[in-house]
Formats: structure tokens, sequence, C-alpha cells
């Protein structure tokens, strides 16, 4: 049953509010201890919300257009009463005391927060391996990593722990997981959502978005958190779309639609995986689509310049853990990978290096962003792999390098701010692989209708 | 010696830079004016920033003779670890205004900053009241020669940001105050948080840098702390990697552009800078310059007299103002502006000066009455009996009743006690109540007392 469909059963008090939170807690309890993908969960305060609202469907009062769905937050986004920890150590005592913003507008409109999802510490990583609190499996692929680093929230929406999760996208953050654990994830267009609440990795790249098992819940998601923030400087004043009105009529044909095949994502990408995206636009080219090869000469570029960013915002951004006010000193206390990027961070923007490193990196980024954006001038939705690997056996030793590599196809959306998707599209060897979407800034509906009409006819 | 100045001093807005705490931070209990964006808790983001400080910088930087930077403007993160802050990092602007100049001092750049809270270690506590206050930085080149040239600077500095009405006044001052002795490197004190502790300082700093030359001593340069309670300065210990703050542009706060329209519109509704009125006095008034610093000390004053300017001969009105209304002010503890006195009380009271209508001593009288009363000075005039000159025969008639009735003075008088004459003028002016003109009924006794002789 689709999340949409679900939402109408609830209004129309077909299925309780009650009911839809006491089987998600069922299930939770019956394969969280195996999958590790909630951290917390608060099965007292959502059933009062529960109640609530079918109390005030009874009345025939309005009810907010999540009403009763059930929904699973990351774990680096604040939410008031919940310990946020970032899955660090540095903050295991430390207990929200407000509402991200998205996390206001979930409440607003009558979204059941169950819980808390785990991460990568910090979300600085691509397995939820590096968490203090262990890692998730992967529920479609038991033994291997779920992706990361919102890891817990895709493991949760794919074993069915909850209707829908919140996750963060830094370099891939929410599409990669969601690749490995076979559902969809969508990093919204940067400034689309509000990052008020959320902790930083690299704020200049950061970005909420949505994780779910079908585009209808992707986009009620996205209605209830996108949109202009007033306290949140880096957030666009546009009039967004209401996505879910704008899926209503779903398209029966892609004619004159133009697609964008990025040649160097396959050349980066082992076979299978390949020829899994191949089948896909062959399909698609049955529907109508144009497809449309392009070169991509700066992808080398895009993983080194995101990184250098990443290291240097998230040292400024960790500087609070000071164990002044959080009880730890992040160095004291963090793992290897976090340790790596706060040095890296210092290193690299001592004065007498930023010329060198930081500086190069912003040219190196405005460089991909033009690059990219003179690609998308020529087409609606450009299309590669998510990732163009296989996830590893959670707990394989891999060097920096191996695990950077993941987010080689994914970073490229971030250094320039534009909206990318990830959605199922077939399995290789068991897993799941999932196929990527990017478009042109505030083009995040192009995606959604794409991902809507292969969701329908492929 | 060479010495340049970097002053901070707080806006005067009714929010912080970056949220909507208030800013009474000292009159709050401790703590109790923050928030999750002010101290800083994972995820907070800093909301826009506040307009009130933004103009309020571009104003006090107007009127100190700056350019506004045409070019986009945008926060920096300056990395520093300190109890006080509560991110790691304190926000800086890069310059909003630049090459100023006040009374020849050139101003290198004006730019906003955010406050830290304030580290208490004797009471073993932070408070973040004061975190994320908006902050104004001044920065001048290095052309005052000397501590009272410094002294000067500031006490007009501290003038134009009273007239500004955006910012708080010396109370919330804080100085970096560098200064290079001839044949020796630069010194920077810190902690500085008065114009008086400036002035110290320098002087301080003077003496220890020449005894260090004349004994062939190198002066390191070096970051020093001045210490009020005994006025000297002592070397800071600092990090050696303190030094480098990190600098990168802050990531959460999009650059922003001054309009030029918009610069414009606070340039016209600016107050004229308290130097500039000061000089327009002197030529417009021919008026010394003197006075003219003394009627444009507030800028209520500066105004009223303007007013009173237009009516009365500007001259007269200047050293009445200069020498009796600031009296009357500075007795009752109060700022012109708290006195109440207005142009039209002043106008009329000078007329009847001009006119010969009181004498100055009954004018001197009249201004005694004007703060805080509404009255007019005639009607007070006439309830203290004050009006009109006294005639010359009735001056004398009291003359030679005062004599007739204070032989003892008199006879003091003859042996040469000077104090005598003056208890004699003295009971004249009682006799007339204070009608009568002190130097002409000194005369009238003299010459009185030298007939008899």
């Amino acid at each position: 049953m689709k999340i949409l469909e679900k939402s109408q059963l609830i209004k129309n008090q077909e299925l309780s509010a009650k009911d839809n939170l006491e089987s998600f807690c069922q299930i939770i309890k019956n394969v969280n201890p195996e999958i590790n993908a909630f951290l917390e969960i608060n099965k007292d305060q959502a059933m009062e919300k529960a109640q609530d609202i079918d109390s005030r469907i009874e009345n025939g009062e309005k009810v907010g257009k999540l009403a009763g769905l059930v929904i699973g937050v990351k774990n680096n986004i604040s939410v008031e009463d919940f310990l946020i920890t970032a899955a660090s150590r540095t903050l295991e005592n430390y207990q929200g005391s407000y509402d991200a913003t998205v996390v206001k507008r979930i409440k607003e409109e009558d979204g059941v927060i169950i819980g808390v999802t785990n991460l990568d510490e910090f979300a600085a990583g691509s397995s939820t391996e590096t968490s203090y609190y262990g890692p998730t499996q992967n529920p479609a692929a038991p033994g291997l990593i779920p992706g990361g680093s919102s890891g817990g929230s895709a493991a949760a929406v794919a074993a069915g722990m909850c209707d829908l999760a919140l996750g963060s996208d830094t370099g891939g953050s929410i599409r990669n997981p969601a690749s490995h654990c076979g559902i969809m994830g969508f990093k919204p267009t940067y400034g689309a959502v509000s990052r008020q609440g959320l902790l930083d990795l690299a704020m200049s790249m950061d970005q909420i978005g949505p994780l779910a098992s079908d585009v209808s819940g992707i986009a009620l998601l996205l209605d209830v958190i996108g949109g202009l923030d007033p306290r949140e400087c880096t957030t666009l004043d546009w009039q967004a779309p209401l996505y879910t009105p704008a899926l209503q009529d779903p398209l029966d044909h892609l004619n004159g639609v133009r697609l964008g095949v990025l040649k160097e994502s396959f050349d980066v990408t082992d076979g299978p995986i390949v020829k899994i995206i191949e089948d896909r636009l062959a399909e698609l080219e049955g529907f109508g689509v144009e497809l449309v090869e392009l070169n991509f000469e700066y992808l080398d570029l895009c993983l080194p310049t995101c990184y250098l960013i990443n290291y240097v915002e998230f040292f400024s951004a960790t500087r609070k853990y000071d164990g002044r006010k959080y009880g730890h000193r992040i160095e004291e206390v963090c793992g290897e990978e976090v340790l790596r990027r706060i040095h890296m961070g210092s290193y690299i923007s001592q004065k007498e290096y930023s010329g060198k490193y930081y500086k190069k990196a912003l040219q190196a980024r405005s460089l991909i962003k033009k690059e990219i954006n003179r690609l998308l001038s020529g087409v609606d939705v450009l299309i590669s792999p998510t990732v163009p690997k296989l996830p590893h056996k959670i707990g394989a030793e891999l060097d920096t390098m191996e695990m950077y590599a993941y987010d080689t196809l994914t970073v490229v959306a971030n250094l320039a701010g534009i909206p990318a998707a990830s959605i199922p599209a077939g399995i290789v060897k068991g897993v799941p692989i999932g196929m990527q979407m990017q478009a042109k800034a505030r083009d995040d509906l192009k995606i959604l209708q794409l991902m809507s009409f292969i969701e329908n006819n492929l | 010696m060479i010495c340049g100045l970097e002053i901070h001093v707080q806006l005067d807005t009714n929010s912080k830079l970056f949220c909507d705490c208030p800013t009474n931070y000292q009159e709050a209990a401790i703590n109790h004016n923050i928030c999750y964006v002010c101290f800083n808790q994972p995820g907070a983001k800093p909301y826009p920033p506040n307009h009130e400080a933004i103009d309020g910088a571009i104003k006090i930087a107007l009127m100190l003779g700056c350019k506004i930077t045409p070019e986009l403007t945008y926060f920096q993160r300056k990395h520093y670890d300190y109890p006080d802050l509560p991110s790691g990092y304190q926000r800086t602007s890069i310059p909003i205004g630049f090459e100023g100049d006040l009374n020849g001092v050139r101003i290198r750049e004006v730019h906003l900053e955010e406050d830290p809270g304030q580290y208490k270690p004797d009471l073993g506590i932070v408070d973040f009241n004061r975190s994320g206050i908006p902050l104004i930085e001044i920065v001048t080149e290095p052309d005052m020669t000397s501590p009272e040239e410094a002294r000067k600077f500031l006490k007009e500095l501290i003038r134009v940001l009273e007239y500004s009405g955006s910012a708080r006044g010396e109370g919330t001052m804080r100085a970096d105050v560098n200064i290079s002795l001839e044949g020796g490197k630069r010194a920077e004190i810190k902690n500085v948080n008065s114009i008086k502790g400036a002035y110290k300082a320098l002087k301080f700093e003077m003496v220890r840098q020449k005894n260090l030359i004349k004994r062939g001593i190198e002066v390191k340069q070096e970051t020093r702390a001045f210490l009020e309670s005994q006025m000297i300065t002592v070397p800071m210990r600092l990090k050696e990697e303190a030094d480098d703050y990190r600098y990168i542009p802050d990531p959460d706060l999009p650059p922003m552009l001054a309009e030029e329209e918009h610069v414009e519109y606070v340039r016209e509704h600016m107050p004229e800078p308290s130097h500039i009125k000061t000089e327009r006095f002197v030529k417009e008034y021919s008026i010394p310059e003197d006075h003219a610093r003394v009627l444009t000390s507030e800028i209520d004053l500066a105004n009223a007299f303007e007013e009173v300017a237009r009516e009365v001969d500007p001259k007269f009105a200047a050293l009445w103002m200069r020498d009796e209304v600031k009296r009357v002010v500075y007795y009752n503890k109060l700022k012109f502006k708290e006195s109440e006195i207005t142009p039209a009380q002043l106008v009329e009271l000078f007329n009847m000066l001009l006119n010969k209508k009181i004498t100055t001593k009954a004018g001197q009288r009249i201004m005694e009455k004007l703060p805080k009363n509404s009255k007019m000075p005639s009607t007070i005039a006439e309830e203290m009996g004050l009006l009109g000159v006294v005639e010359v025969d009735e001056v004398k008639r009291a003359v030679k009743q005062v004599l007739k009735e204070n032989p003892e003075a008199v006879n003091d008088y003859y042996k040469g006690q000077k104090k005598a004459l003056n208890y004699l003028v003295g009971q004249v002016m009682k006799l007339t109540r204070g009608k009568a003109d002190p130097s002409h009924t000194n005369q009238l006794i003299r010459d009185e007392l030298e007939v008899k002789d």
C-alpha cells in the first residue's frame, strides 16, 4: 500500500493511527535488536499523539497532511527530549532542547515521531559502521552494510519499522543507503529544506531530505518539510510546487523528455551495476525519452573537492564540542574518521595553507558547478548509478580511499547544490541497486515526476 | 611615538545580532537571555542578521567619513578556544566601511562582530547573556603621536557614537591599543576598557619602552595586558597557535550587499557628526572653537543652540549656553536633554537680558530655576521679584543705608581688608533683591568710602 493511500485510510477511519503505530512498534520490537536502525524510541509520546489524531478524526476536526504516519528521524536532527548524539560519544549525554524546523513542521502536520535513527558518527561516513552505538544491518542484504550515513533511516524504512524517515545528505548520505537498502531517497535542492536544527557536517552542502519506500511518501514528506524558513538564512525564498498534488495525474508517456547519461559515471562503476542502469534506460527509451550521452570531465575532481570543503567546514562546526558544555572534548572520544576530518580541516585551514587547499577547493567547486549546470541546460534529468560498487560486509577493513569511493557519483549534487534522488533499479547478487537522477536547482519536481513514472511503469 | 587603536563598542539594539534574545544583559539574571542560537547548541543556525545592527554600523561608518563597500560583505568565522565562546568561533564581518577620518586620524575600517559571553573565573561561571550582542569595531591607522592625542581622539569618537544614537558609549568600550616608539617594535595592549585607561596605558608603555631603548634593550613585538587596578601593562601569555584564527566565510550566512540607495537613505537620515558640527558652528556663528566644542558635547544642547541662535545674537547665546546652561545642568547632575530646558525658555531669557529687563545676576538666578520647570523666565522673574534693572538712585540709597548699618565692615575696609568690600556689596545686592549690578555697586561703595576719607 502506498503511503498516500495509507494516509487516506487513516483520515477515513479505515485504519487508526493507533493501530498503525502499534504494528510498527511490534516490528521494531522484533527486528530492531538485530538491525539496530533505531537508537531510541519513545512509544508513550508517539501513542499519545496517535490517539489525539484518532480522536480528532472521529470528531471531524481537521488533521495535518501526515496524520498518523509513523516517522523516524536521523539522530543528527534536533528533536526535543530525545538524546541527540549524532552517534558520537561526544554527545552521549546531550538531550535535544529544541525541535529542528523540519521536526516542528512534521509535528504540526500530525506526523508521529516514533524515534531516532542510527548514522555514521556525525554523518561522516558511508557505511553506518562508525556509530558509537554499533553498526546497522542492511535489511535487504543481511550481513552487508546498509550504506550511510543515513543507514539507520534507510534500514528502518526498508525493514518496515516506520512509514517514512528523515535523513541528511552531504555527499550522498541519503541516496547511498537508499540505494543499498532498496528504497527511495531524495536530496532536495540546497536551501529547499531548512537546516535549522541539523547538526553540521559541512554546512554549505548539508541538506535534509526524505527516505521512503514509494514516491508518494517522498512527495508528502517534502511538501511538509520544505519551504522558506525565515530563521535559516540559506533557505530559498521561492514558490516551491506542492509535489503531492503535482503527482496526482501521472504521465502516460515520456515523449520529449531528455535524459542525460554521464559517460564517466559508467566508466567508474562495476559492470553488473552498469548493466542494470542500461537496461532501465532502454526501457525508458521505449516510453519516448531521448537519451543524450554527455561527458563530465571533472568527475575526478569532485571527490577531493568535496572532502577538502567537508574537512574545513566540519573542523569549524566541531569547535563547540570543546568539552566544556557537553561533557567530552570531541578529539578525545571520537572515532578515527571524525578525528581524521578534524585534523585535516585544522591543517588545511591554517593561514599558510588556505590558499593552497581550501581556496583551491572553492575554485574547483565553482568550476564543477558551472560545468554540471552547462550539462543540465540541455537535458531534463541526468541519469547515473547512485553508487558505483556493491556494499561490503560489515566489519570488513577498507582503506580510506576505498570508503570514500562509495561517494564518487553522489558528491556532485552537493557541490552544485542541485536536487538528486535514488530509486531502486534492480538487484545484483541479491543486493539492491539504485539509479540516481539529478536535475537543475529547483527542478526537484522533474525528478519526482520521473520517479513516479518509473514506479508506475517499469 | 605612534599609536593606533582598535575600538569595540556595543551597538544599541533591542535584540541580539543573530537571534531574538534581548540585549539587557546586565539587568538579566545569569544565563537568562539565551536561546539555542546564541548559546550555539548542536544544530543551531544563525537567524538573518539584525537589520538594526547593520544599519547602525553603516550609519557610524558614514559619520566617521568612511566609504561603504560597494562589494558583497559577509561574516567570517574567527576560531579560537575560550570558555566564553559557545561555538568556538566568533562571527565577524569583513569591513563595511573603510578609509574614514575623524579630526585627522584616519579610520582604516569599521566592521560588525558578535560579542562573546562573559567568563567569570572568580565565580567559576560563564554568563552567556552577552553572547551575540552586536559590536562595532573601529580600527584606526597609527596616526596618533601622544597619549593626549589618543585620549582626545577617543573622546571625540565616543561623542560621534553617542550622536549616532546607535551605540552604547564608553561603558561598553573595549580597546586594543598599539604603540611603538622610534627604534622599537610594536606592542599591542589589550584589556583597555575606558578612555582614561587608554591614556594611562599609553603613558606607562611610553616610559617602559623609552627606558628599554635608552638601556639598549630591544623592544619586542608582543601582546600585553593592561591592569586597570595598577595602571600598568604586563606581558600576556599566548599560545603560539592561538595566532591563527583559521578564518573562513560563514557558510550559514549568505553574503549581503549594502544597496547604494539604502546607504544614501541612511546618510540622509543620520545626524551630523559632532566633530563636523563643531567646525560648522565656528564658521556659521563666528564663535570660538572652545565654545563650539562645549555646545556640541551633547546633540540636544547643540540642536537647542541652533534654535536659539535663530532668534538671538549667536555669540551672546553661545556664551550664556556654554557658561550658564552648562553650569546649571552640571550642578543638577543632568544631561541637557534631561534638564528639559527648552529653546523657547532660553530665547525669552536672553532677550530679557539683552533688553536690560533684568540684570546678569537675575539672569543667573532665573537660569538656576529652569531645569525640570515648564514656567517661562518672565513668569519666574515676576514671581521672584527680579524684573527690572534698579535705578541708580535706588542703589545709591541702598549703599548709604548699608554703610550706615555696618560700621564694623566699614572699619575693616579702612584697615585694608578686601573681604569687607565683598560683604558690603553682598548686603546691597540683598537689599535690592539682586537687581543691582554687582560691579557697579562695587564702584559706588568705593566712591562713597573714598569721599568719606
